[in-house]
């Protein structure tokens, strides 16, 4: 299958010299939930602006459908690949919250109609009509956040990319936040999430890549990269709660020894009620 | 803040977004606004001002839903300045006692007419009638509709956008000013003089950094949802109804007939 984004062999430098990315080729398929792990400073965000466009890589190619990106087609890059920034108030311009999420498809030179059934759309998504006349510097942070997620919807794009998106928010924001992905994704919406959840990335994503000093690391499903013990080290990781609860199961015998460690909550009680 | 009083900017700002009349028109708004102003200074009548200033109050009141007691007291900022330039108006100084009343000082004479005084008062009714008809427009308008008039009065897009962002950055700084203010208070930065002039130091340095850095960041933002030169938003349709057309003209009929009368 033609994977929707290629990354070939990225190389990025900050002016400070130290390469932020250093050789990086990922290939993200279309329905994908892709994790992205790695310590602060491993080049994932940079790593997500590249992606998107924002910053032009020193060396390498993307790949948008198999055709290169070329500086024509970086527009095109912007209206496929939707970023997410970590900070709401990074991101956040307009003076009103359904003018902020207009931002993104007036830019796209969409017909006025068009930008207010996507600003609506949007909006019902993250249940902000309520909120759809007041100034952004009203909100809660837990708000901001949502806004800066509709933001990225109205622009319709195929692939999001998310960086870190549970931070600040509390625990409930976390649980809408989760429902909202979970919905994208029965779409067919492309998603990479930055996280230092391992919890998370391990119930949710179906492919984990890992990043260290600005290579990938490791790439692969949750149970395969959270189960090398040299990745986790190398990348300061650490295992998922589930996986060490399973363990300790394994280690007495309460689950079968051929099985392997379920994702969810859920798994785990299943496997636990057919034994 | 919290109970709705008013001080400064961040207050005006909340209650033109919260003011019953946001969802008019702001072009119409615009120009009732700046024709009852135009009409207040032309007229030069203490009655046309007394109109101004009631009726605008009203209006405030009665469709803005502002309570009185914030339309008053944002009244009384422009007021108090208004009446001590109104004293000095009124006010004349002489060697010779010239007027109807004069306070004899030890050299010179403080005098006053029943003439100077109705200037007097008569400048101040058509000052406050102008504040009036300016609140009319800050108080019910947001910055970013504001701006949007402009726009569209032809000023040119890269004043715009300046004045669009810097609106949303004024806020933006002041909720890190506020975060550091209270980072600094946390470690006993305000104790004393001394200690507060360097934090104060410390605080506006490090602002100007991180502003300097946000601003990078905010580029990034705006280029990845494909900002190419180009601020725009989409504006909400706020049409103008009939009624409020004919009510305007109703009421400038009225400056106009007191102003001729």
């Amino acid at each position: 299958m033609q994977p929707i984004l290629q990354a070939k062999n990225l190389r990025f430098c900050y002016d400070f010299g130290v390469p932020a990315l250093d050789g990086v080729s990922l290939d993200v398929h279309a329905g994908e939930r892709i994790a992205v792990l790695g310590p602060n400073g491993a080049g994932k965000s940079t790593f997500f602006l590249c992606l998107n466009g924002v910053l032009v890589p020193e060396s390498g190619q993307l790949l948008l459908h198999g055709k290169p990106v070329d500086k024509k087609a970086r527009k095109m890059l912007c209206e496929q690949v939707g970023i997410v920034f970590q900070n709401a108030d990074d991101q956040i311009i307009a003076s009103t919250v359904a003018a902020e999420v207009s931002f993104g498809p007036m830019n796209l030179r969409l017909p006025r109609n068009e930008v207010a059934r996507r600003v609506d759309h949007a909006l019902d998504y993250m249940d902000l009509q309520a909120f759809r006349a007041r100034p952004p510097h009203d909100l809660s942070g837990g708000e901001k956040k949502r806004v800066s997620i509709a933001d990225i919807l109205a622009m319709e794009s195929e692939i999001i990319l998310l960086d870190e998106p549970a931070a600040s928010l509390d625990p409930a924001g976390e649980e809408r936040l989760e429902h909202v992905l979970a919905r994208l994704s029965d779409e067919g919406c492309t998603l990479l999430i930055s996280t230092h959840d391992m919890d998370f990335a391990f119930r949710w994503a179906t492919r984990v890549v890992v990043f260290a000093d600005g290579k990938i690391l490791a790439d692969g499903t949750p149970q395969a990269v959270f189960g090398d013990a040299a990745v986790l080290r190398q990348a300061h990781l650490r295992r998922p709660l589930l996986m060490e609860v399973w363990d300790a199961l394994r280690t007495r015998s309460l689950v079968p020894l051929d099985a392997t460690c379920p994702t969810t909550v859920e798994g785990l009680e299943q496997l636990l009620g057919e034994k | 803040m919290a109970n709705g009083h008013i001080h400064g900017a961040h207050s005006i700002d909340r209650l033109a977004y919260e003011s019953g009349m946001r969802t008019w028109n702001p072009v119409f708004k615009t120009v009732l606004a700046v024709g009852t102003l135009v009409l207040c200074l032309a007229a030069d009548r203490p009655m046309v001002s007394t109109a101004v200033i009631l009726v605008l109050a009203a209006l405030q009141r009665g469709k803005g839903k502002l309570p009185l007691r914030d339309y008053l007291g944002l009244m009384l900022v422009p007021l108090t300045f208004l009446l001590l330039g109104g004293v000095a108006v009124a006010c004349d100084i002489a060697l010779t006692p010239v007027c109807d009343w004069n306070l004899r000082l030890p050299w010179f004479y403080l005098c006053v007419s029943a003439e100077s005084i109705r200037f007097a008062v008569e400048l101040v009714l058509k000052a406050l009638g102008a504040v009036s008809a300016m609140y009319l427009l800050a108080l019910t308008t947001t910055a970013c509709e504001l701006v949007d008039v402009l726009r569209r009065a032809h000023l040119p897009s890269l004043l715009c956008e300046l004045m669009y962002l810097i609106y949303r950055f004024v806020f933006v700084l002041l909720d890190m000013y506020g975060r550091m203010r209270q980072a600094a208070g946390a470690r006993l930065g305000w104790k004393d003089f001394r200690t507060s002039c360097r934090s104060f130091g410390g605080i506006a340095g490090n602002l100007f950094v991180l502003s300097l850095r946000r601003s990078r960041v905010y580029a990034d933002a705006m280029a990845a949802r494909g900002y190419d030169g180009d601020l725009r938003f989409l504006e909400e349709e706020k049409p103008v109804r009939a009624a409020q057309i004919i009510w305007t003209g109703l009421f400038w009929t009225a400056l106009l007939v007191l102003a001729i009368c």
